[in-house]
């Protein structure tokens, strides 16, 4: 199978010389769940902001579906950003706007921004975000200010948002960090549920091992910007976790 | 759940920057306490030095300070370094290093505050001979008489100019609204171009943004009293200079403000725009705009509540409006017009600032 996305070397030194990425290649195959480990300062969230060109990579090259998209600018950017959505910690919603018109801003790729700026989405985008609010249990809250909600309702709308892109790829950047256990697990279903039911591959950020082990298909571990580990979830043994975390770090469980 | 814990530390340069903080912190204090040694030097000079006729000499000013200044700085470095005294220099920028000793000299034997003291008393010293403060002036008969005469005709008000005051008050209040109606468009497009975070892109928009900067700076810079001067020789002599000069310092004003509200957003919902692949306009405005466009109403409100009171002063220069009014009646001694013009320039301010206030508080 041809995977969907191949990370080559990629390198990335911020502008006052932090080497958060050190050569990382790995690929990710469609429909999987790709789940990335690491301690904070790792490089996870680096590597999932250089997929999606929030950051530019300094080295390395990354291929989505066999096209070199390092360094995509203007129409070849949108192109990839349009396919390779991203949701964030912290939500990353438009506080003022309604839910609804939180989800439709998944939609500005693909409508003239004239027409985006007086709310001329066409009737099938409008129906599709509308449709993806229900897939994550939002709709009746469609017009409501999106700071009104809870921070797993929050998370809910970024996911309708990226799904109203028609991604084929979603990046999550520690989607539950932010949330309380309960609610995290509700977050993590309904991302189950998109790679699942609508076949889209999801590569996310993690910190918690025991939601690894439940919802990864496959696991990719980062130690200070360097690739350390890469396969299957039930493979990560109390070695591998001191490798990964480091030697005083231990597995604590909350119940 | 699990939760993981773990010991990350990343100890890389901070053994070098640590060195250049001491020498930043070294040479800050080391200027300040040359400064205050200049000041104090030259108080002494001017008070001992022979009374000079006519004006400063310059040149000799010049060399002076420049001579108290690194006197100054030998001395506090001499004082630090040498004698480990601790200079006020050093107790203001210093910050104190975890393991320090605490020194536990009493409060009037610290070096420091001795060197603040003489400071802000040859300050003082200063400030009463410029000033020209005198008691004297204050209780001399004739002054209190004069302030008297005043003071019992604008409380005693002429209500005959009062259907004038009224007219020109509300023509204050229409320069005021037309200086802000047009400057809160422009100040708006000015204020994306103005601000750092949108502007830090590239060195083009970078470029544009330090000169925008810069004129808006030097345009807030100038008294809007000083503009009306200049309209009223462009314009002529009326509410229309008023009008522009108002105009003028609004948008610089507004710009500022505006464009700091702009630089204060959260990047969370600028960078979830840009993530759905939106062009540079669709983040402006889904991601920047919602987040500023309640705070900037709140501003331009406040602009022109601030306009207003600025309105009836700038007709002192010819620029229209109930200042007009204030600066012939007061040229002409008429102090119980004066009064009736106080009155209602105090109730119309108080007016536009209570409604301002109130409408601020209602858009939060």
């Amino acid at each position: 199978m041809e995977p969907i996305l191949q990370v080559r070397n990629v390198e990335k030194t911020y502008d006052n010389g932090v080497k958060a990425l050190k050569g990382v290649s790995f690929d990710v195959n469609p429909g999987e769940f790709l789940v990335v480990i690491g301690l904070s300062g790792s490089g996870k969230s680096t590597l999932l902001r250089c997929i999606n060109h929030l950051h530019t990579p300094t080295g390395g090259e990354i291929h989505f579906k066999g096209k070199n998209i390092t360094g995509a600018k203007g129409k070849d950017l949108k192109e990839v950003r349009k396919k390779v959505a991203m949701i964030f910690q912290h939500f990353n919603l438009v506080p003022r706007l309604s839910v609804l018109d939180n989800a439709l801003n998944g939609a500005l790729a693909r409508t003239p921004t004239l027409a985006s700026i007086f709310k001329q989405y066409s009737d099938e985008d409008r129906e599709k975000a509308l449709e993806y609010l229900d897939l994550v249990g939002i709709r009746e809250k469609a017009f409501i200010r999106a700071d009104q909600l809870s921070g797993g309702q929050q998370q809910r709308v970024a996911i309708a948002r990226s799904l109203t892109q028609s991604p084929e790829i979603l990046l999550a950047d520690e989607p539950v960090a932010s949330l309380d256990p309960a609610t995290c697990h509700t977050v993590m279903d309904y991302l189950k549920k998109v790679n699942k039911e609508l076949g889209i591959t999801v590569v996310c950020n993690l910190h918690f091992l025991s939601l690894v082990r439940q919802y990864a298909d496959r696991v990719i571990a980062l130690k200070q910007g360097e690739l350390v580990f890469n396969g299957s979830p039930d493979d990560i043994t109390d070695e591998w976790f001191q490798t990964i975390y480091g030697e005083q770090a231990k597995e604590v469980h909350i119940n | 759940m699990s939760l993981l814990n773990s010991d990350a530390s990343g100890m890389d340069s901070s053994v070098s920057q640590m060195e250049k903080k001491k020498v930043d912190v070294a040479f800050k204090s080391l200027v300040l306490d040359a400064v205050i040694f200049w000041f104090l030097a030259l108080s002494v000079i001017s008070m001992v030095g022979p009374e000079t006729e006519g004006y400063i000499d310059l040149q000799y000013y010049s060399f002076l300070s420049l001579g108290l200044l690194v006197v100054g700085g030998a001395l506090s470095y001499v004082l630090q370094a040498k004698a480990s005294i601790k200079t006020l220099g050093q107790s203001v920028f210093a910050m104190p290093q975890f393991g320090d000793e605490q020194s536990q000299t009493a409060w009037y034997l610290s070096f420091s505050n001795w060197e603040l003291a003489l400071a802000f008393v040859f300050a003082l010293k200063s400030g009463i001979a410029f000033t020209d403060f005198s008691l004297i002036e204050i209780f001399d008969a004739n002054g209190i008489e004069g302030v008297k005469r005043i003071l019992t005709g604008i409380l005693t008000p002429d209500f005959h100019i009062l259907p004038r005051a009224i007219e020109a008050v509300v023509q204050t209040i229409f320069i005021a609204f037309m200086a802000t109606v047009l400057a809160v468009p422009i100040a708006f497009v000015l204020s994306f171009l103005c601000a750092k975070n949108i502007m830090s892109g590239n060195s083009f928009t970078f470029g544009i943004y330090t000169v925008l900067r810069l004129v808006t700076n030097i345009t807030r810079s100038i008294e809007a009293l000083v503009w009306a001067i200049v309209f009223t020789v462009w314009v002529g002599v009326g509410p229309f200079a008023g009008m522009l000069a108002l105009f003028l310092h609004s948008v610089a004003s507004l710009t500022k403000n505006f464009s700091e509200l702009a630089e204060g957003i959260s990047d969370g919902p600028v960078e979830g725009i840009k993530s759905t692949g939106a062009g540079p306009l669709q983040v402006v405005w889904f991601a920047v705009v919602p987040q500023i466009v309640l705070p900037y109403t709140a501003f331009a409100i406040y602009r022109w509540d601030i306009n207003v009171r600025m309105a009836t002063i700038i007709g002192l220069v010819g620029g229209g409006g109930i200042g007009d009014l204030l600066i012939e009646a007061q040229g002409q001694l008429r102090w119980g017009e004066v009064g009736t013009l106080v009155i209602v320039i105090a109730v119309v301010v108080w007016l536009m600032d209570a409604a301002s206030a109130y409408l601020r508080e209602a858009i939060k």
